[in-house]
């Protein structure tokens, strides 16, 4: 075992998310300097934060994908097609967004099911399935509308994707922080309460109150900095960006689901072990078609997102995003060879992955080399994943 | 003599053309053990893992407690009181010993959702019994040594109150120390009540613990005996030639 002290092993930190953490920070600082200061100013944060969401939405599940052993390379071009269908639906049809953002909803989660049938219930690799999606898919994106542009015009739905009017305000972004700080805190209370219950021993206070301060410290800071931002022509700070906070919705339910959840946990049982999950009654087909099922879910609400951002739907919407949102849950840790991964890693790895995209972009870095990079952060990546686990015996 | 805890009637099983299990008729009393030796691929774990429920029956009856039953899942199996330990652990081993004793049947709270702490502490309390030094219950399985592996399967049968056990070769991978600990493990249970079948190569194992043996080849049923009957030499000839001891009386129920 590794020369950690006792009292450190019993908290079960996850070290592998605080190095990611570490890697952001070093990206971020070395961005700063070479960009003189820009990097890490309040617009450009804020800006990060809100272009990293939609990829962020779609990683966190297709964390859950890959750990289950399957991978789903189709993600852009469903959430091109649905986003399309919904734009198309508003602004051709006349739907208002809720019911087109429902019906919307209906086809991800039936092209989910159809993949995701295809694959448990015949044993198609999802590689497969997914590829053929990825294709048929981007030429639904077009039939829909016919290639043309569908634009959204509906200010409400507008704020979703961030944006002018696309965050919620000072007050609110503390009350937010406040609340989540208290959170935190009861958090951690109640499982001291429920294992000593249980005659499990828990950690001292302090170093309990410690690990609980970290995140939140991390949630006021990111806080003051939304708050710092204020667009020229308005005359209150933006706070935080409604697309963020979506994902940041999406990250804490999928983290329940994660660990909380039966589901949760025959996801990872299966992408263990197949055969024992099998074995011991779990139902594969039943656990894998869920998980495509909520794939769809939060296809759509990542396809929501982005149109609102970009004011319509067009048939090129989310092209090659499944190459970033893959990256992310990679460089966020998720094995390849499935049964672990986290959520809040893929966070991470998608702010990563942002972060070093924006960074290229600010110090005026051609496209050609930014891919060149990018492409090779992700090997990195990889190559980290399979250093670390052969030196913690955790073999892939 | 008390009624048959489980009796396996004409159970046939192929597998493409291949006939793995064929007319094979076998049962099992409380308090049994009754090894099942033959073999690799002469259909031991087949009909093992179809009364388990992890393969579907292609014909025969099952009749557990005098009750014709249909065992469709794993699941059935688990009501009925059949629990296994197979040869591989069927762990996952990316989760922890506790995930891994409670998966498939995680104890949850009033809200349907995953009670760790109660899990935690219930697995403790089996563990212990098994090995008091296993303590590192929340690290994943796969870092764990064979023998502590065995403790978390073993523990799975413990737990869920097995009436019918089966275990596949549970000594194959452990040191003396761990095979010592299933051979105690499996009196106890056999003091309980509890009906042991025991798919085993090794020859010691058989002869100290099973009450009666049943030798497969080709699918088939070679024949069962008390294991007091019959020699070593005699099962050996079974296993590999498929020829019956001459002059030894059967014994297909006890």
């Amino acid at each position: 075992m590794s020369p950690v002290p006792h009292v450190l092993r019993q908290l079960a930190i996850d070290w592998r998310l605080v190095l990611m953490g570490a890697v952001l920070v070093v990206t971020a600082l070395v961005f700063n300097v070479l960009s003189g200061g820009l990097f890490l100013s309040p617009e450009n944060l804020y800006n990060i934060a809100q272009q990293t969401a939609v990829v962020g939405i779609v990683a966190t599940v297709v964390v859950l994908v890959i750990v289950a052993r399957h991978i789903d390379l189709s993600v852009g071009s469903v959430m091109g097609f649905v986003g399309v269908l919904i734009a198309t639906l508003m602004y051709t049809a006349g739907w208002h967004w809720v019911e087109a953002s429902l019906a919307g909803l209906a086809v991800a989660i039936g092209v989910s099911l159809y993949q995701g049938a295809l694959t448990a219930m015949l044993g198609v690799p999802s590689f497969v399935v997914t590829l053929g999606g990825l294709m048929s898919f981007r030429g639904a994106a077009f039939l829909v509308a016919d290639g043309k542009t569908q634009p959204v015009s509906d200010v409400f739905f507008q704020r979703l994707g961030g944006g002018f009017d696309g965050a919620i305000g000072v007050q609110a972004s503390w009350a937010l922080a406040a609340a989540l700080v208290v959170l935190f805190g009861l958090k951690n209370w109640l499982r001291r309460r429920a294992k000593a219950s249980y005659g499990v021993p828990n950690p001292p206070v302090w170093l309990d109150a410690l690990v609980a301060a970290v995140p939140a410290l991390i949630v006021v800071g990111f806080v003051a900095t939304m708050n710092a931002y204020q667009i020229p022509t308005k005359d209150a700070p933006q706070g935080v960006p409604i697309p963020v906070l979506i994902w940041g919705g999406v990250a804490v339910a999928l983290s329940f689901i994660v660990h909380r959840t039966r589901f949760g946990r025959y996801v990872f049982a299966i992408g263990g072990n197949p055969e024992a999950a099998a074995l011991v009654g779990i139902p594969v087909r039943r656990v894998t078609l869920m998980l495509f099922a909520l794939m769809g879910v939060l296809i759509t609400i990542a396809a929501v997102v982005s149109i609102a951002r970009l004011n319509a739907g067009t048939n090129s919407l989310g092209t090659g995003m499944e190459l970033f949102v893959i990256a992310a849950a990679v460089i966020g840790g998720t094995a390849l060879a499935g049964g672990s991964g986290s959520i809040l890693g893929s966070v991470l790895g998608a702010l990563i992955m942002q972060s070093i995209d924006s960074g290229l972009l600010l110090l005026d870095i051609s496209i050609g080399l930014r891919y060149v990079i990018i492409g090779q952060v992700l090997i990195a990546a990889v190559v980290f994943d399979v250093v670390y686990r052969r030196v913690t015996g955790d073999a892939a | 003599m008390s009624a048959p805890l489980v009796e396996l009637r004409h159970i046939r099983k192929s597998f493409g053309g291949v006939r793995a299990v064929d007319d094979v008729s076998l049962s099992l009393h409380p308090g049994e053990v009754v090894a099942l030796l033959g073999h690799n691929g002469a259909g031991k774990s087949t009909l093992m893992k179809m009364l388990a429920g992890a393969y579907p029956i292609d014909s025969g009856e099952v009749r557990v407690q005098g009750q014709d039953v249909h065992i469709r899942s794993p699941i059935d199996a688990q009501r009925l009181g059949i629990e296994s330990i197979y040869q591989t652990l069927a762990l996952a081993d990316n989760l922890d010993a506790v995930a891994n004793l409670f998966l498939g049947r995680e104890l949850l709270t009033r809200w349907n959702t995953l009670d760790d702490h109660r899990m935690d502490a219930e697995a403790r309390k089996v563990f212990e019994r098994l090995n008091k030094n296993f303590r590192n219950v929340r690290t994943p399985v796969r870092r764990l040594s064979g023998g502590q592996r065995q403790v978390v399967a073993i523990s799975r049968a413990i737990y869920f109150n097995a009436r019918i056990l089966i275990m596949d070769e549970p000594t194959a991978a452990l040191g003396p120390e761990e095979t010592a600990m299933v051979g105690r493990l499996v009196r106890q249970l056999k003091d309980e009540g509890v009906g042991i079948f025991l798919i085993t190569h090794d020859m010691p194992d058989v002869f100290a613990l099973s009450d009666r043996l049943a030798v497969m080849k080709n699918g088939r049923l070679v024949g069962a005996y008390r294991t007091a009957d019959v020699t070593e030499d005699e099962v050996l000839g079974m296993i590999i030639a498929g020829k019956q001891p001459e002059g030894k009386a059967q014994a297909h129920s006890r």
